[in-house]
């Protein structure tokens, strides 16, 4: 009885501790910070040769947006500023020998480093690769690029994936100079690399009109770097919460506007993040009970399923032991983009089958009314659908004839209209055809046979199925309203595929969607041939 | 005509050669693509004859799934899918599938559809001793042929140099979007001056053998 006694006792005890500590982080002490409120300074490893982030000015003076940030963390701490260029190679070097305190030096984050060093969360900004381009370039987005001569320079570590993703025909150079003259002699679309040195290079009169419209892919989150021995203690906690409140003030998006960097979707998106509201009015990026922040507020790309909850644990649980990443299912951003994507092709789907069918109907009856000129005119019409690509006439409005109209009536032309314009003409087309193959074979047997609406049904059974083959393939065909960037189901897939490097997992489900959508429209278009003819006299 | 029309017109016959090799590689891939696909029909229209129903059955589902494949998917599918170089077994080689190649093969799977329907029928025929009916596959594989001339246009999408991709080289080339209309109708016109005196070709030769067949 005794022993129960004292268990319940310590049972007690642990509610209570445990109850004492909720909502107020337990951190464990650190050397470090101590070190530093001793000496009274604090040292940070800085970059001096990466405008803006870190550089000398005129003067020799080093200066960027992140010794801004160093500044900050001492002013905050009460202490002064002690400075120390490191480099590429050494800063995580220099942190681990205790010769700097923090590193702020375009550290990329990723799971590697994060063995070797404590990456503060949140990151404070994030590069990507983008694409240098000429002034008069017309390419305005990635799928565009797609066996396009791309200049790259030998070495970067994203060539390889870039290539992958989006096809690339890369044309190597030893070093930037000779690959960003080489766009400028037309010899390439466009140079590949780092976004941030390529802001760098545009501020840059030399390349004046040059330009950089792509959103950066690969993008790599920058962290503040402290040494691995200082994880989860009051120093890393300190400056994980500096970081939030630099991104929920604006202090970060207010000093890369002071370095005339362009604005950059990472920091906008981060201030909305940070400064979001949950349903029950509370901020959503809090630190939990165990002074972790939410999964929500953390990057997707550091989190395992021990992080998370619910349907997203259960999808990256899978891909630790699979590696099959089915984002689209468990992540909400890629999910709702994919239903988006299979709405928009189901919407094509049906608006381009009924499209073809008007057309098909209104131009046998044209033709069939034998109305002098007109009966011409729509027979012409038909041979020309029939026999242009409706890729290249979809180009043809899309971007010939939308600048036009743009300036004459100042009507903007929308490309999934212009598909499913194109698309029907082009199918529908096939559709007049067989309908009037079929009149012909009817009169053959009825010479008085006119084609008219009500004496439709008698061509039914000997049109339908060419007809209907017709209308199966435009509904493959609507594919190629990617080319002219509307969202969807193949472009969503792309998009999500070059984000999360999933390729054999995207492309399977592509194809296996399809499939069933093809398989379903099929058996759709079998049953209202059946009904249509069901109802024959 | 003015002195932009003038320009336009010179552009256009500057960079006639240019555009035409791409056409040149829209017909090779169209015909590559009827080569392999009609192979692989020919094999399934064989099966489909065959006595064993079970056979009959698998031959059936195959052109069923041909048939249920977009050729656009199946051409990224492929670009993405398919190792871009490998080494020949045995030799220090290194091979990779050229963009064309690629476009052919997945194009490659709506003539096997194509060809397995219409096969089976020629060869019924044909075995029936119904000869000239079983010659009337002729004109329809050319005349689909055209069709796939005209699908192989969207090979531009993964990159292909072919017709439809060397207009938005040429317009980017010479920074001129004037330039973009008369390039984009320049090639519809390559087009149907290609495929229409043919399909009105094919059109003849198909109606000849019809009638030829009523008369004997």
């Amino acid at each position: 009885m005794k022993a129960s006694w004292s268990q319940w006792v310590v049972a007690l005890c642990i509610v209570c501790l445990q109850g004492v500590h909720a909502g107020e982080v337990v951190a464990k002490p650190s050397e470090r910070l101590a070190l530093i409120k001793q000496r009274g300074a604090l040292i940070v490893g800085v970059k001096t040769d990466y405008a803006p982030f870190g550089t000398l000015n005129s003067a020799g003076q080093p200066e960027g947006l992140e010794h801004d940030l160093a500044a900050d963390v001492a002013r905050r701490l009460g202490v002064s500023l002690t400075k120390v260029s490191v480099t590429g190679a050494n800063r995580l070097q220099r942190l681990e020998e205790g010769v700097v305190d923090v590193v702020i030096a375009t550290t990329g984050d990723t799971v590697e480093r994060r063995k070797i060093a404590t990456m503060v969360e949140p990151n404070y900004y994030a590069s990507g690769v983008t694409l240098f381009m000429r002034p008069d370039q017309s390419i305005a987005d990635w799928a565009a690029t797609r066996g396009q001569k791309i200049c790259a320079t030998q070495g970067s570590y994203f060539n390889r994936a870039m290539a992958e993703r989006f096809l690339l025909d890369l044309q190597m150079f030893n070093n930037a100079r000779d690959a960003k003259l080489a766009v400028k002699d037309r010899r390439c679309v466009g140079y590949l690399f780092d976004n941030t040195a390529i802001q760098g290079d545009l501020l840059l009169p030399e390349w004046a009109g040059y330009k950089a419209p792509l959103p950066p892919q690969l993008v790599t989150p920058w962290a503040v770097a402290i040494s691995r021995r200082e994880q989860g203690t009051e120093l890393e906690y300190f400056l994980g919460d500096t970081l939030a409140e630099w991104h929920r003030t604006g202090f970060l998006v207010e000093r890369e506007r002071a370095w005339r960097l362009p604005p950059s979707q990472f920091l906008a998106d981060m201030r909305t993040l940070w400064t979001s509201l949950g349903s029950d009015g509370k901020p959503v990026c809090v630190r939990d009970a165990e002074g972790r922040w939410p999964a929500a507020c953390r990057n997707r790309i550091f989190l395992n399923s021990t992080d998370a909850s619910g349907l997203r644990r259960l999808g990256l649980w899978w891909k630790e032991q699979t590696g099959m990443d089915l984002s689209f299912v468990y992540d909400s951003y890629d999910r709702s983009r994919f239903l988006l994507g299979l709405a928009t092709t189901v919407l094509l789907m049906v608006l381009c089958v009924l499209g073809s069918i008007v057309v098909g109907v209104a131009g046998a009856l044209v033709v069939e009314a034998r109305i002098p000129v007109l009966t011409r005119v729509a027979r012409w019409f038909c041979n020309i659908g029939r026999m242009t690509p409706p890729l290249l006439v979809i180009y043809v409005f899309v971007f010939g004839l939308s600048s036009a109209l743009m300036h004459t009536v100042g009507v903007a032309v929308e490309p999934m209209v212009v598909v499913v314009l194109c698309l029907s003409v082009y199918t529908g087309s096939s559709v007049m055809v067989s309908f009037l193959e079929a009149t012909k074979v009817v009169r053959a047997s009825e010479p008085g046979y006119r084609l008219r609406l009500l004496t439709f049904k008698q061509i039914l059974p000997l049109a339908s199925p060419s007809a209907t083959a017709a209308l199966i393939n435009v509904s493959k065909a609507t594919m190629m309203a990617s080319a002219v960037a509307v969202p969807e189901l193949l472009s969503v897939v792309t998009s999500i595929m070059a984000e999360n490097g999933n390729v054999a997992v995207m492309m399977n489900t592509l194809l296996l969607t399809f499939f069933v959508l093809i398989f379903f429209t099929t058996r759709l278009l079998d049953w209202v041939d059946r009904m249509l003819r069901g109802g024959m006299p | 005509m003015n002195g932009h029309e003038t320009a336009v017109w010179q552009a256009l016959w500057v960079w006639t050669p240019f555009l035409l090799g791409g056409f040149a590689v829209n017909i090779l891939i169209a015909v590559n693509a009827m080569v392999i696909g009609t192979f692989l029909g020919w094999g399934l229209a064989v099966l489909r004859l065959s006595v064993k129903p079970r056979v009959v059955r698998l031959s059936l589902l195959i052109t069923a799934f041909t048939r249920n494949i977009p050729t656009i998917v199946f051409q990224f599918y492929l670009v993405f899918m398919l190792p871009s170089e490998f080494k020949l077994p045995g030799t220090s080689i290194t091979v990779g599938f050229p963009g064309w190649l690629i476009a052919s093969m997945a194009l490659a799977i709506a003539v096997v559809g194509f060809t397995s329907d219409n096969l089976t029928k020629a060869l019924r025929d044909w075995r029936q001793g119904d000869h000239s009916v079983a010659f009337l596959f002729i004109p329809s594989w050319t005349s689909y042929m055209l069709i796939i001339v005209i699908a192989s246009s969207t090979a531009s999408i993964i990159g292909v140099s072919e017709l439809v991709s060397r207009c938005n080289t040429v317009v980017n080339a010479t920074g001129r979007t004037s330039l973009m209309l008369p390039v984009y109708l320049y090639a519809c016109a390559l087009f149907f001056l290609f495929c229409y005196p043919l399909t009105q070709l094919m059109r003849k030769v198909h109606t000849r053998l019809a009638a030829g067949m009523q008369t004997s």
